[in-house]
This record gives structure tokens, sequence and C-alpha cells, in this order.
């Protein structure tokens, strides 16, 4: 009874191994290629789902059929106008042909090795064409799309595609670094001078204009000043000689009188001989 | 077992399954030849079967949608809620979050601590926030990226490393508009306009990966100089304000003095208009004086005439300072005229008194 339970068991279990080595699922994520001792089958990658084989003397490799990412080291490149910049650089790739890929590179991490060697290289050419200044603004687009392009025509022979080139960071070395805070100190001190010196320069039109105003004001005040003076003096004149011009004989004569009393003080000494009018009655 | 099992292995372990023990394997195995026992073992068996058939039973949760695949191969989207799907191996769910905002930080990170993260507290990161602009000067961008998953096919199977890339796009994308911005728009006006381009930026290139993420927005925390330089582009500030201060004190100078000039002229001119007036009014004065003097004067002519000189030459004669001498018409004529020198030149007043005293 043992024996004949034995012999169904072992036949179940090694048509159990060969059910579950001739059955495989490929991911949503990936492709697969069957290979019959190592010829592969069929000339279409497999899509994801349930697929059979052979057991034993076939086997499957799958690939990741996702966009990847490649991100190398940063390097250090020379731009156009002879300036070192580190440029750290991303790449995104995919396999398009994983029949193609098995033959040439088989694995990722050797794919990555050639991406390195070929992007590496095409950057460097490519940024060499520019100066920094084209590099950092403007022309960046254009650069990584090149790079990119004359990277897949080179790739394309691995069954892969670079989708993108991207420039991650574009760093200067320290030195350059310090060059341009140098030069930025340098600026923003200029900016500073200039604030202040157009303050200052604001600052003595506003007070020479005032002193101006004021030197003005005060000289036109002297001018009115001396009309109204004048003014006073002509009427008084005129007044003066109205009122005279009707007796002139009468205002000499009074004035003199005037001018007599005035003048003829302490300390004079008078010569008088009797034949003065005053003495008319001495005599 | 061969690589081909191993394969299976990593492929379960990456959708998330726990892959059931080699001994729990063992155990089947052995409950399985452990078939003579009958009753409990059809019991067992029976169990085993229900279990199996509960793995299919998921539930997907508000903020999450539910991918499944059958056989690897992706089949259907579904919504929260309870679901079933073919028990393993062969149909399997994710649940990415759909409705949860991601978070990138770029130039920082936030420290975390107890396991959350504290706001205000971080640690930056230089090599990733400082920047070149368009005109050759650095500055020095911390800031997020805000993305959620637009699609979750997409999100799962088309891009490796999703939130990699994520980063990595945003960097690349921020250093491409900060490289075409200049410095001072950077640092002051122009920061909303570099979030949004680097914002739709980011979303085309995700696009064109297919990464099924859709880029809510990017913020930019802090702007500023690198420390290297920082204190110049304070001083160019504090520069400002030294103009706008000159400008100030100059124009209180003005309002100092014009006022004060102004009230100068108000007193030169008032004093000439008084001048004036009284000049006027003593000549007037002066002049009807002597008008009404002349009227009375023509009255009487040779009288008034005759009592003003004498009064006036009384008055001059009684001076007791005036020294008078009277002389003959003839001796006068003979007189030498002798000038006496010693009273032409100023003396003190009591030796002139004196002197004329003596003589009288």
């Amino acid at each position: 009874m043992r024996t004949k339970l034995i012999i169904p068991a072992v036949i179940g279990f090694l048509a159990l191994i060969a059910l579950v080595q001739s059955m495989f699922m490929v991911d949503q994520t990936e492709r697969a290629i069957v290979l019959e001792l190592g010829k592969p089958v069929g000339d279409k990658p497999l899509e994801p789902g349930l697929h059979f084989k052979l057991p034993f003397v076939q086997n499957v490799v799958f690939f990741d059929s996702r966009i990847l990412n490649y991100d190398a080291e940063p390097a250090e490149i020379l731009t156009r106008d002879k300036k070192n910049m580190v440029v750290d650089n991303y790449t995104k790739w995919r396999i398009t042909d994983p029949l193609l890929f098995y033959r040439t590179v088989r694995s990722i991490p050797r794919a990555q090795a050639r991406l390195d060697d070929i992007i590496y290289s095409e950057i460097r050419v490519a940024l060499g064409n520019y100066t920094l200044i084209e590099i950092v603004s403007g022309k960046r687009g254009q650069i990584t799309q090149e790079v990119t392009t004359k990277s897949n025509a080179l790739v394309s022979e691995y069954g892969i595609e670079v989708m993108d080139v991207r420039i991650k960071r574009t760093d200067l070395p320290a030195e350059n670094a310090r060059a341009i805070f140098g030069r930025m100190r340098a600026e923003r001190e200029r900016q500073a001078k200039q604030y202040r010196s157009e303050g200052q320069e604001e600052s003595s039109k506003i007070t020479a204009l005032a002193d101006r105003e004021r030197t003005i004001l005060q000289a036109d005040a002297r001018r009115q000043a001396s009309v109204l003076r004048g003014e006073g003096e002509a009427e008084a004149i005129r007044l003066w000689a109205d009122a005279l011009g009707r007796d002139p004989e009468f205002y000499a004569f009074q004035r003199s009188l005037e001018a007599y009393e005035k003048s003829l003080k302490e300390n004079s000494r008078l010569v008088l001989t009797p034949d003065s009018p005053f003495f008319k009655y001495l005599r | 077992m061969n690589w081909d099992w191993e394969k299976l292995q990593g492929q379960r372990r990456r959708q998330g399954y726990q892959p059931p023990e080699p001994g729990e394997i063992h155990d089947r195995l052995k409950r399985f030849s452990n078939l003579r026992f009958p009753g409990g073992g059809k019991l067992i068996i029976l169990l085993l079967v229900v279990l199996w058939g509960l793995s299919g039973f998921y539930i997907v949760q508000p903020d999450e949608r539910g991918v499944e695949k059958r056989f690897g191969k992706f089949t259907q989207i579904t919504d929260p809620g309870p679901h079933i799907h073919w028990p393993f191996p062969i149909e399997s769910v994710h649940k990415p979050k759909v409705s949860e905002i991601k978070r990138v930080e770029v130039g920082f990170r936030s420290v975390a601590r107890n396991g959350t993260l504290q706001p205000g507290q971080y640690r930056l990161v230089p090599e990733e926030s400082l920047m070149l602009t368009g005109d050759e000067n650095i500055v020095d961008v911390q800031f997020i990226v805000q993305y959620q998953i637009s699609d979750p096919v997409d999100y799962l199977f088309n891009v490796a490393e999703q939130e990699n890339t994520v980063k990595y796009v945003a960097q690349a994308t921020m250093r491409e508009v900060v490289g075409n911005s200049v410095i001072d728009s950077a640092l002051t006006t122009g920061k909303f306009v570099i979030q949004t381009q680097t914002r739709d930026l980011m979303q085309e290139v995700l696009d064109r990966y297919q990464a099924g993420v859709r880029v809510i927005a990017v913020q930019l925390q802090d702007v500023h100089p690198p420390k290297e330089v920082v204190d110049a582009f304070k001083d160019v500030a504090s520069a400002r304000e030294d103009k706008s201060r000159l400008i100030n004190e100059a124009e209180a100078y003005r309002n100092d003095i014009l006022p004060k000039a102004r009230g100068q002229v108000a007193v030169i001119v008032n004093e000439a208009q008084a001048y004036k007036e009284s000049q006027v009014l003593d000549a007037r004065g002066g002049a009807e004086k002597f008008l009404a003097v002349l009227t009375e004067y023509r009255k009487a002519k040779d009288v008034t005439r005759q009592r003003m000189y004498l009064e006036t030459m009384e008055r001059i004669f009684s001076s007791s300072g005036l020294e008078k001498i009277i002389l003959s018409s003839q001796t006068a004529g003979n007189v030498v005229p002798y000038l006496p020198l010693d009273k032409a030149a100023p003396r003190p007043k009591q030796d002139a008194a004196g002197g004329a005293g003596g003589k009288q």
C-alpha cells in the first residue's frame, strides 16, 4: 500500500516541477525573451502576461521595459572660452530591442558603461563648442538635444534608445567660483558707491538750489527796498518843491534865520560893525 | 530549483508580496503527502483552499487606486472600496496613493526628529542650491516641488526610480530657468516667473517621459546671494538707504533756510516801506507848515519879517558861548586880520570858556 502511494506521489511531484518549469510571468514593467539552449526563440520579445516554454531546455531572460535612469559622475569639462566647468548630467534611456540588447551588452550595468563612454565624450565635444555663458543660459536645451541625438545614433546598435540627456548641475570649480564671487562683490561695491554718490549729488543739488533761492530772495528784497526808499524820497522832494515854490524868497529868508541860529552857537567869535542893521538903533 | 524560480521569487518580492518561506512549502508538501489521515487531512486542505481564495480580497483606501495585474499584465484600475482579484499567483494588485501630495526638497533637507519633520529646521545642501545665472553670477536657490500621481498606470510601469526622476528633472529645469534670468530679477521681482516657468518646463519633460506625474507647484523657499558675497549685497541696500538719507537731509536744510530768508525779505521790505511813508509824511508836514506860515506872512510882510529877524538875532546874541566883537567901520578897515590859531585847534571846553571870559 505504501509503495502504491509513493509512485503516484513521485509522478505527481515531477509533473508539478515540469509545470512550474514551463510556466512564467512577464510583469508589466518587463519584456522577456526565451532562449533554447542559448538560441533565441521567436523574433519578438514577449509582452507582459502568462507564457509557456519547454521545461529544462528553454530559459527566459527578463528585461526592464521602463525608462531607466543613468546618473553619471560629475565631470570637469573645458568650454570654448577656456573655462572649466563641472557638469553633472543624467540620462533617461530604455531598452528598445531586448534581443539586440541581449546579444550586444546583455546586462544593464554593462549598458550603462557603454552609455557612460558615449555620453561623456559627446557632452565634452558639445560643450567645447560653446562658451560658458551660452551653456548656462540660452543654448542649454539645444546642447542637450544635440547630445541626445548624437548619442542615439551611437547606441542604436545596442538595442537601446537615449530619450533625454539633461544637465542637472553646472558648477564652477572652486577657484572660478571665487573669481565670480570677487566680481560679484566688486559689482555690488560699485553699485553701493554709485548710490552714495547719487545721494551726495542730489543733496548738493538741493542745497545749492536752496542757497541760490535764498540769495535771490534777499537781493530782490533789497531791490524792492531801494525802490520804496526812492519813491519816498521823490515824493518828499516833490512835496517840498511844491510848497516852497510858492515863495522862494520867504523860504530863503526863513531858512537862513534858522541856519544862523543853529550854526552860531558856542565857541564862535563874531566881529560886527555898528553899520549892521541890528545896531540901527544903537547908534 | 533553477534561476527561473529565483526570478519569480524576486518578482513577487517587488510586488510587495510576502513570499512563502521555503519551510512553509515543505510543510504544505508534507501535509499533501499526509493524505493517509482521512477526515482531518481533508479539513486542512479545505481550510487552505479557503485561505488561498481569501488572499484575493483587498480594500482600496480613499486616497488610493487599485491597479490589478493578471500574470504580471496590467488589467484594470479599481476605485476605493472592497474588491476581489484572483488569488496569488494569478492576479496581484498595487495600491498607489493618488491623492497624496508628494514633496521634493532641493537645496535643503528638512530635519526629521522623532520621525516627524520639524518645520523651520533644515540642513542646507549648497551643491544643489548654488546656481549660475544668465549674467554669470551665482545665486543660492532653495525650492520645493509638490507633485501628485496623475496616472497610476504610467507612474507604476513607465519610469524607473520615479522619485529620483522628479528630483533630477526639478534640478535640471530650475537651473535652466535660473540660467536664463539675471541675478537682480532672480533675487527680487522675477521669482514668480521663475516658479511658473520651472513648473511648466518640469511638466513638459515629465510628460515626455510619460511619468504619470502632475507637478502642482514649484515654490522658491529662499533665494539669496551666496554667503561669500552677501555682505556686499547688504551694503548695497544700506547704500540705497544712505542715498535717501542724504536727500532728506538736504531737503531739511532747504526747508530750514528758505522760510528764514522769506522772513528776512519781509523785514527789509517793510523797513523800506516805513522809510518811504515817513519821508513822504515828514515832507508833507514840513510843506504844510511852511504854507501855513506863508499865508500869515503875506498878510503883514514887513512887520513879520522885521519881527522874525530881530527875534532870531536876539536868540543868537543872547547865547553866552558866542564871543562878540564890535568894531567901527573905519577901525575894521584898518585892522590886520588876526586868526587865533591856538583857538582854531580843538581844545578842552573849560579852557575855551575861560579864555573867552577873559577877553570879555
